[in-house]
């Protein structure tokens, strides 16, 4: 094994203040600018986000099982979801996708830290003063009530006065300017340091997925970040950008909104699918099926997120032309999204399946997404679109995209490399009983939402007629929706008993391909290596358990070693 | 370290997008009726006209710099740092005296959409502006503590820093042409 | 059960049968990738003798087909989706609507052009013909939607929307408003009373009388005090001095079956209860709260009720 030389700074050159180590606890966390810390931070964070989150919506299911309910009155009802949804998207879901990131790219691609060791840091804590500044707004006299898209002239001071949308700005704008600059972090990390060998063809199919991410949130999150910052000018210095009453416009915002918000939807998916290839590979004791093709469907939609914004506007009527042309946009996304699932297909196919917890989500998700998928491909479906927009049927879609795509891939990422990042393993029998619970309680919320929507439910109604078959669904839904819950309360027992009293986890428990599981112990050390295994093919880690098997010994395997290896040695 | 520039271009990447957006803003309301003749009544292209000049002057100045600091010339990167900052500075100043001149004829960026699209699009470049002063004054004071000085051909501090400054130059060349030039050649809106 | 596919136009026709292809087409997909899914989990179970299976991982022709198969559909669905869209989505040009609705904070005022007509929230339109219908908003962003017609049409404030419709029978078809509009989005309902071409002129006709004045003391005093106190500013009620367009025109007020957006019946019960305090019926609604005695109130409501 040839010794590389260490690529990166230590993190200790990059603490300002040696002296601070792991006894002094919780100030060593928050001073520490290691991206395995600040991985785990980002991850806690989304795990705090969730359960707010999950509050809010349990309270809105309860205000929802029956017709006519009084439980929540409109005005608190419209906070609540507006939180939820914003909750979710940028302090849940982004969270846990920069906390596996951030964790795991550096060790992926065998370097010891982020290129930006305090950037990184400066990234994660202006998302979570993001989030506390957008909770604030509830002591400060009401929370944002306009939805998480916040669609003008709603989101104008003459109709919602209370300051919550101004918070809604400010904290979005803090995570946004944090977002940005790990995405920057990110970019440079993956295109500098990798370790030598590693080309970008070697590179595990997450990282893959996070570059093509990073480069996203840098081209989308500015659109979000100038709407916010005109919002703000409008409501708090009175300029007119979406104010319709002085020749502001309402469909401005909209186009803000999701030039940045569908680009946002695949960020949030992408991170999914590299988790996902990395677990389906492993756990089938198989190279990932169709590596380009997974990596090239990911940059196709990558660029198509940027064409496709107005399949969010198709009833704000801007005429047959440009809608036909955004539904063939749209539809197009459907074929670089089936690659990827039938590639996922192709790798369990003829492989020897593993159902460990990681895989068992990682199989749903292959069902889930699916549904997601098509009911998705139904709003690209101008026609349809118009039936079913602002209905039920794109509350259950978002949930089968977000939950059933998003959600699984990276609970199937959690449990994937949990023992790596605590060094404990989890109870494999109550993992299943999550698993379950989970999955049964997710169909069961949002499946008969789908039927809600064709029956005529709008979106964001805190309560609802009395009509034939709406009181039942809702019902559903509301169990489902507590059976979710409970699964998260124990979802949060298993994961700290394992911290607590997990059997401690092997360095390579999965018998895993990837740079990650090589480092001699888990969790790894403070510096990731002192030399790294050399990367000749995809799957370093496997190559170099089974020398004679070796990936790169095959014929066409070895494109763009050689040049690297001379240039090393 | 090439991590730097390559750090900066990203952040370019986004900025170009951001004030992409807001130059969205600014045409799509200056394709309403009446926005044409405020936007001619408000603006002055003369006078603006000459302040960008100093502008783009500040770009070449700060290549001057560069160029001194590849040279080795500590005294140059010295002197031709405090001219970019000077001509950045004299921009700020008659950006200053046109929004005083346009506040004192009520335009302001309550009036309407013009006022708005106009004051935000110029004022968050520029707050751009500033920001890059900021930075070339801590420029100027680690080459005046002699940072420069010693033989450090290496540090890419000048040519990050200059990747923004001349990213400021070319969104101002875009706006000036888009928010100044351009109604008195077009006519829509009018 | 009305649902979006329970089509009432031919419109809604056109649209259920795409609906058709498509589920059609989602579920052999759906299916495929379950079935897929399951004989693969049952066939490569891992038999525990850790043995690696054959490491393949490339074969061009299999994914031509996966770039293919899903390719044609795409096709197919955009051929679909351009025919359609144009057959019952064409542009409005310049046809006379047969109503303008425009969406308000929390409630629909629909206007008939050509006549003085103007309603709230119950909409009455004819049978048999193909009727545009025009939609713009007074405030924020609402939307125009009944699952038995179709498709939606969002009513933006700043421009005009169109959708067309032939409804098929008369009946009376329920919609809601769909794009959040704030505190009150989910009582924002839409009541159609279609009816056959006879009936709906002769509506229309009574509709366009103005109010008949009060014979009975109750609704007399009532007629008064609403002409007194601030009513009259945002309401109108043709025939009387009361102007206001604020609010719901309330000319015929008393021929409605709904109150309040589809809130509730309209009862002499409801509408006292109304003008007693509308904040408890409708939080958030921007009819103010007056400080009546209950016999004002109870002569309001008398006056209210009985303009048919």
């Amino acid at each position: 094994m040839a010794a590389h030389p260490v690529l990166v700074p230590e993190p200790q050159e990059a603490l300002p203040d040696l002296d601070i180590n792991s006894s002094q606890g919780l100030l060593q966390w928050i001073s520490s600018v290691d991206h395995k810390q600040i991985g785990l931070m980002y991850l806690w964070m989304s795990m705090l986000f969730m359960f707010v989150g999950g509050v809010e919506i349990l309270l809105i299911r309860v205000q929802l099982a029956v017709p006519n309910n009084t439980f929540l009155g409109p005005e608190v009802y419209n906070q609540l979801f507006t939180m939820h949804g914003t909750t979710m998207i940028f302090f849940v879901a982004m969270p846990a996708i920069f906390g596996f990131a951030t964790y795991l790219v550096p060790l992926m691609i065998g370097a010891n830290d982020m290129a930006f060791p305090q950037l990184n840091a400066l990234s994660l804590w202006l998302t979570f003063f993001g989030g506390l500044l957008l909770y604030f707004s509830f002591l400060a006299g009401g929370a944002p009530d306009a939805g998480w898209f916040n669609y003008a002239p709603l989101n104008q001071y003459n109709y919602s006065f209370q300051p919550g949308i101004d918070y809604y700005c400010a904290g979005l704008l803090l995570a946004g300017i944090g977002t940005v600059s790990a995405a920057c972090n990110f970019v440079v990390t993956i295109l500098r340091y990798r370790v030598p060998g590693m080309g970008l063809k070697q590179m595990p199919v997450f990282v893959w997925m996070i570059l093509i991410n990073a480069f996203l949130i840098i081209a989308s999150f500015p659109a979000l970040n100038a709407a916010l910052a005109m919002l703000l000018l409008d409501r708090q210095l009175h300029a007119h950008f979406f104010d319709t009453q002085a020749g502001g416009s309402a469909v401005l915002w909209q186009h803000l909104f999701w030039l940045f918000g569908h680009p946002e939807v695949y960020i949030l998916i992408l991170p999914s699918f590299g988790i996902l290839s990395e677990v389906f590979a492993v756990f089938s004791r198989k190279p990932v099926f169709g590596y380009a093709f997974i990596v090239g469907s990911g940059i196709t939609i990558g660029i198509l997120a940027f064409g496709v914004w107005i399949h969010h506007m198709l009833a704000v009527g801007l005429g047959n032309v440009v809608n036909g042309f955004f539904s063939a946009s749209s539809m197009l996304i459907g074929i670089p999204t089936g690659i990827k699932i039938f590639n996922w297909l192709a790798t369990m196919h003829g492989g020897s399946l593993r159902f460990s917890t990681a895989m068992k989500f990682a199989v749903a998700f292959l069902v889930e997404f699916t549904i997601g998928g098509l009911s998705g491909i139904a709003f690209a479906i101008v026609p349809i679109d118009l039936q079913l927009t602002d209905t039920y049927f794109v509350v259950a879609h978002i949930h089968y995209v977000f939950i059933g795509g998003t959600l699984f891939g990276l609970l199937a990422g959690l449990f994937y490399w949990f023992p790596k990042m605590s060094g404990r393993l989890l109870n494999e029998r109550l993992s299943n009983w999550f698993f379950w619970l989970f999955v049964i309680g997710f169909n069961a919320t949002f499946l008969v939402q789908h039927v809600l929507g064709t029956l005529g439910m709008p979106r964001r109604v805190y309560t609802y007629p009395d009509l034939p078959g709406w009181g039942t669904l809702n019902m559903i839904s509301s169990i489902g929706g507590f059976l979710m819950g409970a699964a998260t309360l124990l979802l949060l027992y298993i994961i700290i008993k394992g911290i607590r009293s997990g059997h401690a986890a092997p360095a390579d428990p999965w018998d895993a391909y990837t740079l990650e599981w090589s480092t001699p112990t888990s969790p790894p050390t403070l510096q990731n290596f002192d030399r790294v295994v050399p990367v000749r093919s995809a799957r370093p880690f496997r190559d170099l358990k089974r020398p004679n098997d070796a990936d790169w010994l095959k014929p066409g395997k070895k494109q763009g070693y050689h040049a690297r290896e001379q240039a090393v040695d | 370290m090439r991590e730097n520039k390559l750090l900066i271009k990203l952040v370019v990447v986004t900025e170009t997008f951001f004030f992409g957006s807001l130059l969205l803003a600014f045409v799509y309301f200056s394709l309403a009726p009446g926005f044409r003749a405020q936007q001619l009544a408000a603006l002055d292209l003369r006078t603006t006209g000459l302040f960008t000049l100093l502008l783009f002057a500040s770009s070449f100045t700060y290549a001057r710099a560069e160029a001194s600091y590849r040279r080795g010339a500590a005294g140059g990167v010295k002197g031709w740092l405090l001219a970019t900052i000077g001509l950045g500075g004299a921009f700020l100043v008659g950006q200053a005296r046109e929004f005083r001149g346009l506040f004192a004829r009520h335009i302001d960026l309550a009036s309407n959409t013009f006022g708005t699209s106009f004051f935000t699009l110029t004022g968050f470049h520029g707050l751009h502006v500033l920001v890059g002063l900021i930075v070339l004054g801590i420029l100027a004071a680690m080459a005046f503590a002699g940072d420069f000085d010693r033989d450090r051909p290496n540090s890419s501090v000048l040519s990050a820093v200059g990747i923004y400054w001349h990213f400021v130059d070319v969104v101002w060349a875009v706006v000036f042409s888009v928010v100044y030039v351009l109604p008195h050649f077009t006519h829509f809106g009018s | 059960m009305r649902s979006i596919f329970s089509s009432a136009t031919l419109e809604a026709e056109r649209l259920h049968a795409l609906d058709l292809y498509f589920m059609l087409a989602a579920l052999a997909v759906l299916l495929l990738v379950a079935g897929l899914v399951v004989y693969t989990s049952l066939k490569y179970r891992d038999k525990g003798d850790g043995v690696e299976p054959p490491q393949e991982s490339t074969n061009l022709s299999l994914e031509m087909l996966m770039i293919g198969g899903p390719a044609v559909l795409v096709v197919i669905f955009f051929f679909l989706t351009i025919r359609t869209s144009s057959a019952i989505l064409p542009p409005a040009g310049e046809t006379t609507p047969a109503v303008v609705v425009t969406g308000h904070q929390w409630w629909w005022e629909a206007a008939y052009p050509g006549t003085q007509v103007k309603t709230a929230n119950e909409i009455h339109l004819p049978v048999g013909q193909r009727l545009l219908i025009v939609g713009t908003s007074a405030d924020v962003i609402h939307d125009w939607w009944l699952p038995a017609f179709g498709e939606k049409m969002d009513v933006i404030p700043g421009r005009r929307n169109h959708v067309w419709i032939t409804i098929k029978k008369p009946g009376i078809y329920e919609g809601a408003c769909s794009e959040f509009c704030g505190q009150q989005h989910a009582w924002m309902r839409i009541r159609v009373v279609a009816q056959t071409p006879a009936d709906y002129t002769r509506w229309l006709a009574a509709a366009a009388r103005p109010a008949t004045p009060p014979t009975e003391a109750q609704a007399l005093a009532g007629g008064a005090l609403f002409a007194h106190y601030a009513c009259s500013s945002c309401h109108q009620i043709r025939g009387t001095a009361a102007m206001g367009q604020q609010g719901p025109d309330l000319t015929h007020f008393g021929s409605r079956r709904t109150m309040l957006a589809g809130l509730l019946e309209n009862t002499p019960a409801n509408v006292n209860r109304w003008l007693t305090d509308p904040q408890a019926v409708k939080p958030g609604a921007h009819m103010p709260r007056f400080i009546f005695g209950q016999d004002s109130i109870r002569a309001l409501t008398a006056y209210l009720t009985q303009l048919k």
